[in-house]
């Protein structure tokens, strides 16, 4: 078990930041802690890396104690804090160099500047380089010591979409060494991209938990058909099936429903016992994006719950 | 452990940032050779003998501005843009990010008192009376003693706009008490009185005996021990008050603490130090 988490709640003052956690993560894969700013994902990811203590409950981290055995643990994960803090004025060979220095034991600087493709900035100073390449760069920082666990707070937050793919293709390298990543991030679809386990956190508690593919199927999101046919037709079938008649656009009917496997069948009825042929069929099942906002709510704009 | 390594590897990369950052290198480099031409034109009389009997002081001078104000600032912006937040979930050692932040300030150290040494010898042809090792000596005991006094000002600061505050409340009365500005027989009793607190006076006092009074580190076994003293006490001061983040409440009970050890060591020196034989007239 790479991380156990019983009964963990943190309190600032009289601020409850998380709320009775419990959380089994195994070895291998990553794992997306997904929630509205202020849900409690930095706090969370900080106790699991020695930063804060918690105020009751036990964390166990690759089998060590982060408050007790920091040393050591320290030693076995990787980490990549919200805001990159890299000395300015130091290239990315020497700011790897000096991290690997921290460590007893690291991989080459020529292979961690690969690893996060640097090779061409290894001369350049890091206030030269693009947010992206900063960024990589942190990730090339938590990754020279080639950790057993890597823990990335928000790693692609104000990103364009190629650096973000840029980052993606280093975090999914590492899984494939058999590693595990935990990250967290507020961007739906990197989590559903990268992920294969999400955990929505909203107000320091968990509210879902498990594959992209498990949490969408759970939801009660509504599935949208667009249906085209040629000639006038009866949506009587349809309607019988739990779909909803939900107007007209350009030649397409548009139809809600909760079951769409039912709303297929009932076209089938249609084309058979009805003069008309399919012209064309669309259908948008719920994303984890609706499963997201349905389970976060009105809290998608935060609430104090944090520090910071 | 894995002190060495990353002790080395911090201090050569706070050197380097140190030397790419041209505004700083520019002003430490140049501050004191300012201040060796203003005062040696000014009140050298023109002799060697005149211009060497201003060098303490002014060696002085160097020292205090380089001990205080470099490190202490880079020690609050590392705090502040979070690079130490980040040190801090690596396994390294506190002791070896402290100590590389004092490394580094001696060499920076180093390298403007060479300078200036060097410009002082053969622009205005100063020479030392005692030996060139107890100079070297007695330099590096006054680096020690100063620099981590810049770095609990580093510690302690809030923010990088406090950190210059408290330096310059620290700088004054270390320059103009101890007579590296105004020789020492030219202030008044009570002054001199006063000085025997501040421990660059001691500084001063050391230096005058190697360079102008010819004296070993023997006769100077007073003043060098109050120095010793101040950098172990402002060493082991460090230890007690570095923090990794801004978040993290500068403990009250420890900087009383520091402030307490170090008045205690400039009392002691007060009733304890012999007379500073620096407030005699050099040249009668």
């Amino acid at each position: 078990m790479t991380i156990r988490i019983d009964g963990l709640e943190k309190r600032y003052g009289s601020v409850v930041a998380l709320r009775g956690i419990d959380l089994e993560i195994p070895g291998g894969g990553i794992v997306g802690l997904l929630g509205p700013n202020g849900a409690g994902k930095t706090t969370l990811v900080e106790i699991m890396e020695g930063l804060r203590e918690p105020t009751r409950g036990s964390v166990s981290v690759l089998g060590l104690d982060p408050t007790t055995q920091a040393r050591r643990l320290k030693e076995r994960i990787g980490v990549q804090l919200q805001s990159t803090s890299i000395p300015l004025d130091l290239t990315p060979a020497e700011v790897l160099g000096l991290y690997a220095s921290f460590y007893p034991r690291s991989r080459p600087i020529d292979e961690g500047l690969e690893q996060v493709g640097l090779e061409a900035k290894r001369k350049a100073l890091v206030r030269n380089l693009s947010g992206g390449q900063r960024q990589r760069l942190a990730l090339g920082m938590a990754l020279i010591h080639e950790p057993e666990l890597l823990i990335l707070d928000e790693p692609t937050t104000g990103l364009d979409p190629v650096a973000r793919r840029g980052i993606h293709e280093v975090i999914r390298q590492y899984r494939a060494s058999g590693h595990s990543v935990i990250l967290t991030t507020h961007y739906i679809e990197e989590a559903e991209l990268l992920c294969d386990r999400v955990i929505v956190i909203r107000a320091g508690e968990v509210v879902a938990d498990g594959t992209p593919f498990q949490l969408i199927a759970k939801a009660e999101g509504v599935s949208t058909l667009w249906i085209a046919f040629s000639g006038p037709f009866d949506p009587a079938p349809l309607v019988k099936a739990g779909a909803t008649p939900h107007g007209v656009e350009g030649n397409h009917h548009r139809f809600v429903t909760r079951d769409p496997a039912a709303a297929v069948v009932a076209l089938g009825d249609i084309l058979r016992g009805q003069e008309v042929s399919l012209v064309d069929l669309r259908m948008k099942r719920p994303t984890l994006e609706d499963v997201y906002l349905e389970l976060v709510g009105g809290d998608a704009d935060g609430e104090p719950g944090e520090e910071e | 452990m894995s002190f060495l390594p990353a002790f080395s590897s911090l201090t050569r990369a706070h050197v380097l940032m140190f030397l790419r950052s041209r505004a700083a290198l520019v002003w430490t480099l140049a501050f004191p050779q300012f201040f060796l031409f203003m005062f040696e034109f000014a009140f050298s009389g023109g002799t060697p003998r005149g211009a060497t009997y201003l060098m303490p002081g002014l060696f002085t001078i160097t020292l205090i501005s380089g001990s205080f104000f470099g490190v202490a600032l880079r020690m609050v912006t590392e705090r502040e843009t979070g690079v130490l937040r980040r040190h801090r979930v690596t396994p390294v050692p506190a002791v070896a990010v402290i100590l590389s932040h004092g490394a580094t300030a001696l060499v920076v150290l180093a390298c403007s008192v060479t300078l200036q040494a060097v410009v002082a010898r053969l622009v205005f042809r100063i020479g030392v009376a005692g030996s060139a090792t107890t100079l070297v000596i007695v330099l590096l005991l006054g680096g020690l003693a100063l620099v981590p006094i810049g770095m609990i000002a580093g510690s302690i600061a809030r923010d990088t706009r406090a950190a210059p505050a408290i330096t310059n409340f620290l700088f004054f009365p270390m320059m103009f008490l101890s007579g590296a500005a105004i020789p020492f027989p030219f202030l008044p009793a009570w002054m001199q009185r006063l000085a025997r607190l501040v421990p660059t006076t001691y500084l001063v006092e050391s230096l005058q005996g190697v360079m102008v009074r010819g004296q070993g580190l023997g006769r100077l076994r007073g003043p060098l021990l109050v120095l010793a003293l101040m950098a172990a006490i402002g060493i082991g001061l460090n230890g007690l008050l570095f923090r990794w983040e801004s978040t993290e409440p500068v403990r009250r009970g420890r900087v009383t603490l520091a402030l307490s050890a170090l008045l205690l060591v400039c009392w002691g020196a007060y009733f304890l130090a012999p007379p500073l034989e620096m407030s005699q007239r050099p040249f009668p």
